[in-house]
């Protein structure tokens, strides 16, 4: 009976292990797979790319909306230099969310909530590493928990006609590094 | 000799360990509901009338076994205060929700900015059609107080539609986008659940 002790002891001690370890760790690797896939796909760094409109065959995630346009911007803020994020202004619902690596959805901002005939929330995104934004940036300024990870603005588009009205302005979304909180070096 | 016995020890230690980091994963995924479709686990934090969610999705508050649901199941979830969302699995007799079925669902205003209902297959992806009918939406239904959508793998003729065809067994998610703050507070008597009525089930559903 003894002789069992022991390695009943261990087997337990392990599986404990193994099950904080694993619930630890699939939150990251589904989201590094994910991002893999987006860079295969052809989603650049640093740069807004509005997904094809989402149908059975396009679908890169799982539970995508096909009511929705979504446009992604994967980042690695591995220095000091933040990121600067700007949504084109849309007529409808309209989001940017900001998913770290561990997929947390950190922070959320509405599109519509600057003035109808601004272009756009002004974010200012630092990595862990990242300093004090400078005294002139009046925006969003957001900070993310790791140096990896995802942001998203949703559109509502229903329609191929409202995909369509997406597609006409999300070219001037910017997603890019900026070399102090007030300019932009593409 | 005792060479020997030292070997023994450390490939039995290990093969322990193995068996023990072994167990703990696989009841991780289980618990989490990581292995097939499992979207909709006991550890769902609200349910009402076969709906289920959790508010913690999408937050830092979300424990471990919410996160690994979450990124498996519908990663890139908002947190609750842009958006909330409900899964649905069964019909109104509690039976599974299989394509071979014809259903009706039907559904009224809800407290939110904007409303959706997307049907999703056995692995959470959207099923392999083109029908260009998985989903609904408040801007499909307008105004209408109530509203009815079947369920099927044929078009209706002149009604709401959502096409399970390519699906075998689905589920729905109703999402909610800018919940406003009474919903949040007290869902069981603010949110509006969809019914889905079983109409009959086999050939021509």
């Amino acid at each position: 009976m003894r002789a069992l002790v022991f390695p009943a002891i261990l087997v337990l001690v392990m599986a404990v292990i193994g099950h904080v370890l694993t619930l630890h760790l699939v939150p990251s690797v589904i989201m590094g797979t994910a991002m893999n896939r987006l860079a295969a796909q052809g989603a650049a760094l640093h740069s807004f790319r509005l997904a094809p409109r989402t149908t059975p065959q396009t679908q890169l995630v799982v539970r995508p909306s096909p009511d929705l346009a979504y446009s992604i911007c994967a980042y690695h803020l591995r220095g000091p230099q933040p990121l600067r994020i700007r949504a084109a202004a849309y007529d409808d619902y309209g989001s940017i969310s900001f998913f770290d690596a561990r997929t947390n959805n950190f922070a959320t901002i509405r599109i519509e909530e600057t003035a109808p005939d601004s272009s756009g929330p002004d974010i200012l995104l630092r990595g862990p590493a990242g300093g004090e934004p400078d005294g002139l940036f009046d925006g969003h300024d957001l900070k993310s928990p790791t140096p990896r990870g995802l942001i998203l603005i949703r559109r509502l588009a229903p329609t191929q006609q409202a995909y369509d009205r997406v597609k006409a302005i999300a070219s001037a979304d910017v997603c890019a590094l900026s070399s102090s909180a007030g300019t932009i070096s593409e | 000799m005792l060479g020997h016995s030292v070997m023994v020890l450390i490939l039995r230690s290990l093969a322990l360990t193995l068996t023990g980091l072994l167990l703990g994963g696989v009841s991780a995924f289980w618990m989490s509901g990581l292995f097939g479709a499992a979207p909709v686990t006991p550890a769902s934090d609200i349910s009402l009338e076969g709906w289920v969610s959790d508010w913690a999705i999408g937050s830092t508050s979300a424990n471990a076994y919410t996160r690994a649901r979450v990124a498996r199941h519908g990663l890139l979830a908002l947190a609750k205060e842009e958006a909330v969302y409900f899964i649905r699995n069964r019909d109104d007799d509690g039976d599974p929700l299989k394509a071979s079925c014809h259903y009706e669902l039907q559904g009224g205003r809800q407290d939110a900015a904007w409303w959706s209902i997307t049907l999703y297959d056995e692995e959470s992806r959207l099923p392999m059609n083109d029908d260009e009918a998985l989903s609904i939406d408040a801007t499909t239904v307008g105004d209408a107080d109530t509203w009815t959508a079947v369920i099927s793998q044929t078009r209706p003729e002149d009604r709401l539609w959502l096409s399970s065809r390519g699906a075998e067994q689905f589920d729905l998610t109703l999402r909610l986008y800018r919940p406003l703050p009474s919903l949040l507070a007290t869902p069981e008597t603010r949110l509006n659940p969809p019914s889905i009525r079983k109409r009959h089930c086999g050939a021509g559903s």
